[in-house]
Parts: structure tokens; C-alpha cells; sequence
């Protein structure tokens, strides 16, 4: 293993640069930009246990400094994640996390059976999806649905278990520790914040009003993410992953210093697709340059 | 080859009372099919701009543009020799048909038009441009179209490229229609195409994030073997059959 490794209980990265679900596709797409086998490992697109189509009005906007999407949660479904996207993935020798989505506990269950059946090594679940059964309120918003939810998956599924944690809740603390106590591995934070955007044109004398309302990702949401992250490191023993609006270095060693083990890329992507490779060359040289031993050295000394 | 370049703008001049054409630089040519689009960084913005291709001289990437938000702001503020962060070519591209073609184009759509003129020219294809503007100013400087409209009459016939349009398939009876514009030229476009039984073909236009089909962003819905399912207008288009689109009112 190399000096970037990580290794989270068996599941090892080589390092710790990952990407975000939702922003890579599910496996190879960005091999236009990038040597994507480079990365610690890629989150794929969220996967339920059947296609979906995805929501019909205006799907992104850019807001100040970031963006919000309403994308609806488009997939191919697990059957065909399965049976055409792992093969592109074990050819092109890609690490990967599938990120799972589900709204009710069966459709999650019933996807993570698939995925302990295939040996997938690491799941992600996606908490922010409505729960149909409890007033479509969001598994991720309440502890005991999230350990309802988690307990469920866990009684299925031995390989490694991330929980990804909504911001929007009143204590992270307390979805944290549910997730630990369910029997998850990780959990990595933050997911998007709800946001809305209103942009206003005046045509002819009215007003023409475009509305997208959804997740608000990007360099806006940094400072949210590691007061999360800050909190959840205080209260929990399982590794987390720091999510939200990283874009250099900087942002990555601030991640670790918050309490961060590895770290996802997201809405940079779009900007500059080759963010994430980047990102691994510049840790690559900052720890030979610093003489740290290992990146376990540094994230000692980034949280002294 | 990745597609992602650091170039140089080469070339940036206004070409019409609200147009712009900028022409990009590689450190190695890059070669564009018409339909194609690049997208651009710009400077502090969080998604890249994309631009169907206006000319491709020597692996050189021209595109026209207006100023209308904050990207196309910060593009125009660039100078000769400036740094530019560019990615592609993304998308489909025309299919051309070494039939008699009728290009249409509304606005700044005529740029992607006007660059499949250039290769239907160069394949000795026969075909006739037609294209539409508000007015006189607003002809871009050295495009070379066959018929003008302009909505004021300035220059042309009078009204919009729609008006024409009926006659101009009547007269010519073109076996093939590329256009691209505004959603309703298409849409109207297409509607004839499908009336008069002749293939068209449509460069449609959304806001994008990744430009390579992987956010889903930018999906329309389309026909497709009975079915309507999502397409991505950055990697199954921009391109597409008019008679696939589902038209949105």
C-alpha cells in the first residue's frame, strides 16, 4: 500500500480522494477527462432497486457560488448496474462505492441483498429520499427511521456500510450516532442542503419567474459541511467522510483537520472534471514535500 | 486524447450589434463535427458554458455568442493571447445526408448552421440557408447565408424565419431540414417536416452541468419505439430527429 492508503476496516482505498454520488456517473464515463482507476474509489449515481425516470421541470441551476439540482434520482435500476456497469468497472480496475436509494426499508433491503449476492464491497446509502410509509418524511431527518432503515440493510449486507447524512436536521449528532449504533461503517456528510432559486426576468412589462427548488451543492456549502463534520467527529467512533463544495487542497487538509478519513468531490466535477486526479496528485506531493510518513501522520498533525 | 485543453483565444471581435465571434486555440488542433458543442470555463462560475462550434480552421474552434449572463460576460472580457480553459468536443453531431438540404437557422442558433454549410459545401451537397434576425445589425459579419429574414424588414423579407419557411419547402423541396434556433422554430420545423414527409433535424439547446451525460441534467423526453424516455441533450443530442422530440408548449 502506498502512503495515500486508507484502509477502513478491510475495505481499502488507495487513497482518499473520492467522488461524489450523483456527479461521476456509474463507472468509466470520465475516462474523457481523466485516468478514473487513479481515484481512492468513485460513488456511483444513486441505484434503486428499479429504473427511474427522474423529475420532469427544470433540473439545475447555478445559484452564487454553486448550484442546485432536482434531478429526481434518475437510474438505470440494480439489475442493469449489475449486469452492465460492474463488468466496466472491474475492466478498467476502478474502485467503487454503490450509492443506494429507496423509498421505503423493503426497496433498500431488497437492493442490498443484491448487492451482498454480488460482492459489491462498499455501499453508500442515500438517507434523504422520503419515506413513502412514514408521510414521505425523510428517512435521514429522524434517528428512529434512520435506525430502523440501517438495522434493516445491516441485517443483510456484510460488506462496508456508509450512512450519507442530510444537513438538513436540527442535531447531525443524533443521526450519527443512530447510524453507528445500527451497524454502520461510516458515514459521510454532508449531503446537499435544501435550496431554492428564483431567477426573475422582466419580458414585456411581466415578470417571468423560473423556480428550481432542490439540493444546493458547491463551494457555498463547505463551511455547513465541516461544522457537521466537526460535530460528528466529537461523538462518534466510525470513520467519516467529508462531503461539500471541495475544490483544492486546501479544502481537502481543512476535511481532515475537521475529522475527515477520505473525502468525496462533487459539484467540481462539472467545473473542472479533472478536480479529483488533481486533488491526488497535489496530497501525493504535499506529504513528500512535508516529510509525513504517511497520510495518517498528517490528519494526527492536522487535528493536534 | 482527454478533453480538457488550457488554450489561448486567438481570434475575439464583434461581428454584429449583439454578437461576438471568438476563436480558440489549442495546443494541439482539435477537429469538430457540426452540432458539436465545447464548453468553457468561466472564471469563478461553477458550470462550464457550452457553445455549438461556428468554425474549425486549421483545428482552430471558433464560436459566435451573445452577452447574456455572467459567463458570456466574463468570455467577452477576454483579449488576444488570454489563457482559456475549454473541454470537449461534446455531443452528436448532424448526420449528414448527401441529399438536397435546407439549413435553417434563427439568431445566434445560425452559428452550428452556418458550420454545416461549410461541410455541405465541401461535399458538394446541394443546399440552400435560410436564416432570421431581429434586424440588419444583428447579421453576423461574414456568415454566408443564401436567404435573410429580419423581423423589422431591415434587410430581407420581413417577419420571422417561420413565415418563409412553408413557401421556401414549396419552391425548393428540400429532402432533408437541419435547424437550429429558438424552441418554436424547431418545434414548427419539425411539424412541417413531418407534414410534408421530409427528415429534419434539430440542434437543441439546455442548461448542462457535465456535458458528458452523467448528471442528467439536461434530459428531454423523446419518442422513441413507441416509448418516451429521457435523452440528454449533451450526449444523445444535442442533434435530434424533430419527429423524436416531444414538444413542450
Amino acid at each position: 500500500m502506498g502512503k495515500l492508503s486508507v484502509n477502513f476496516n478491510g475495505f481499502e482505498l488507495k487513497n482518499p480522494i473520492l467522488t461524489a454520488s450523483g456527479t461521476y456517473g456509474y463507472a468509466n464515463e470520465f475516462d474523457e477527462f481523466i485516468d478514473v482507476s487513479k481515484l481512492g474509489a468513485i460513488v456511483t449515481k444513486a441505484i434503486s432497486l428499479y429504473p427511474r425516470a427522474g423529475n420532469k421541470h427544470i433540473r439545475i441551476t447555478e445559484t452564487e457560488a454553486g448550484m442546485i439540482n432536482s434531478i429526481g434520482l434518475e437510474n438505470v435500476g440494480i439489475e442493469k448496474f449489475i449486469e452492465t456497469k460492474i463488468p466496466e468497472l472491474k475492466q478498467n480496475n476502478i474502485n467503487y462505492i454503490m450509492n443506494v436509494a429507496g423509498s421505503t426499508i423493503d426497496e433498500y433491503v431488497q437492493v442490498a441483498k443484491k448487492c451482498e449476492n454480488e460482492k459489491i464491497k462498499a455501499i453508500e446509502l442515500n438517507v434523504s429520499c422520503p419515506n413513502v410509509k412514514s408521510g414521505c418524511l425523510e428517512f435521514g431527518t429522524d434517528e428512529n427511521s434512520l435506525y430502523e432503515l440501517v438495522s434493516s440493510v445491516r441485517a443483510v449486507y456484510s460488506g462496508f456500510l456508509i450512512i450519507k447524512l442530510t444537513p438538513n436536521v436540527t442535531s447531525i449528532e443524533k443521526l450519527g450516532i443512530a447510524a453507528e449504533k445500527a451497524g454502520a461503517n461510516a458515514v459521510s456528510a454532508i449531503n446537499t442542503l435544501k435550496g431554492t432559486s428564483i431567477n426573475i426576468e422582466l419580458i414585456n412589462g411581466k415578470y417571468k419567474k423560473t423556480i428550481v427548488q432542490g439540493g444546493y451543492s458547491g463551494k457555498g456549502i463547505k463551511p455547513v459541511a465541516i461544522n457537521a463534520i466537526s460535530r460528528l467527529y466529537k461523538v462518534i467512533n466510525i470513520p467519516i467522510i467529508g462531503i461539500g463544495g471541495i475544490e483544492t487542497l486546501d479544502d481537502v487538509l481543512e476535511f481532515f483537520a475537521a475529522g475527515a478519513q477520505a473525502v468525496q468531490i462533487g459539484t467540481s466535477n462539472f467545473t473542472h472534471p479533472n478536480t479529483a486526479e488533481r486533488l491526488v496528485e497535489e496530497l501525493d506531493e504535499y506529504i513528500n514535500k512535508n516529510g509525513f510518513k504517511s497520510l495518517d501522520e498528517l490528519k494526527k498533525e492536522l487535528r493536534a | 486524447m482527454k478533453k480538457i485543453y488550457k488554450a489561448k483565444v486567438n481570434k475575439i471581435e464583434k461581428v454584429s450589434s449583439s454578437s461576438y465571434f471568438i476563436e480558440i486555440e489549442c495546443e494541439n488542433p482539435v477537429f469538430v463535427e457540426a452540432g458539436q458543442f465545447i464548453s468553457i470555463y468561466c472564471n469563478g462560475l461553477t458550470l462550464r458554458r457550452p457553445f455549438s462550434v461556428y468554425s474549425n480552421n486549421d483545428g482552430r474552434i471558433g464560436i459566435l455568442f451573445k452577452e447574456r449572463g455572467k459567463g458570456t460576460k466574463y468570455i467577452k472580457s477576454l483579449k488576444v493571447g488570454d489563457d482559456i480553459d475549454i473541454a470537449g468536443p461534446f455531443g452528436n453531431s448532424f448526420d449528414i445526408k448527401n441529399k438536397k438540404s435546407l439549413l435553417v437557422g434563427a439568431g445566434i442558433g445560425a452559428a452550428p448552421i452556418s458550420y454545416l454549410k461549410t461541410k455541405l459545401d465541401n461535399e458538394n451537397i446541394e443546399n440552400c440557408f435560410i436564416s432570421g434576425f431581429l434586424n440588419k445589425n444583428e447579421i453576423p459579419k461574414g456568415m454566408e447565408i443564401d436567404k435573410i429574414c429580419t423581423d423589422d424588414g431591415s434587410f430581407g423579407e420581413k417577419g420571422s424565419v417561420l413565415n418563409y419557411i412553408g413557401v421556401i419547402i414549396n419552391e425548393y423541396k428540400p429532402e432533408v431540414i437541419y435547424a437550429c434556433g429558438p424552441h418554436i422554430v424547431l418545434k414548427i420545423i419539425s411539424e412541417l417536416g413531418e407534414k410534408y414527409g421530409i427528415e429534419t433535424q434539430v440542434a437543441m439547446e439546455k442548461v448542462m452541468a457535465c456535458g458528458i451525460g452523467v448528471c442528467r441534467g439536461c434530459v428531454i423526453d423523446i419518442k422513441k419505439n413507441g416509448k418516451i424516455i429521457n435523452a440528454t441533450v449533451c450526449k444523445d443530442g444535442p442533434v435530434f430527429k424533430g419527429e423524436e422530440v416531444v414538444w413542450e408548449n
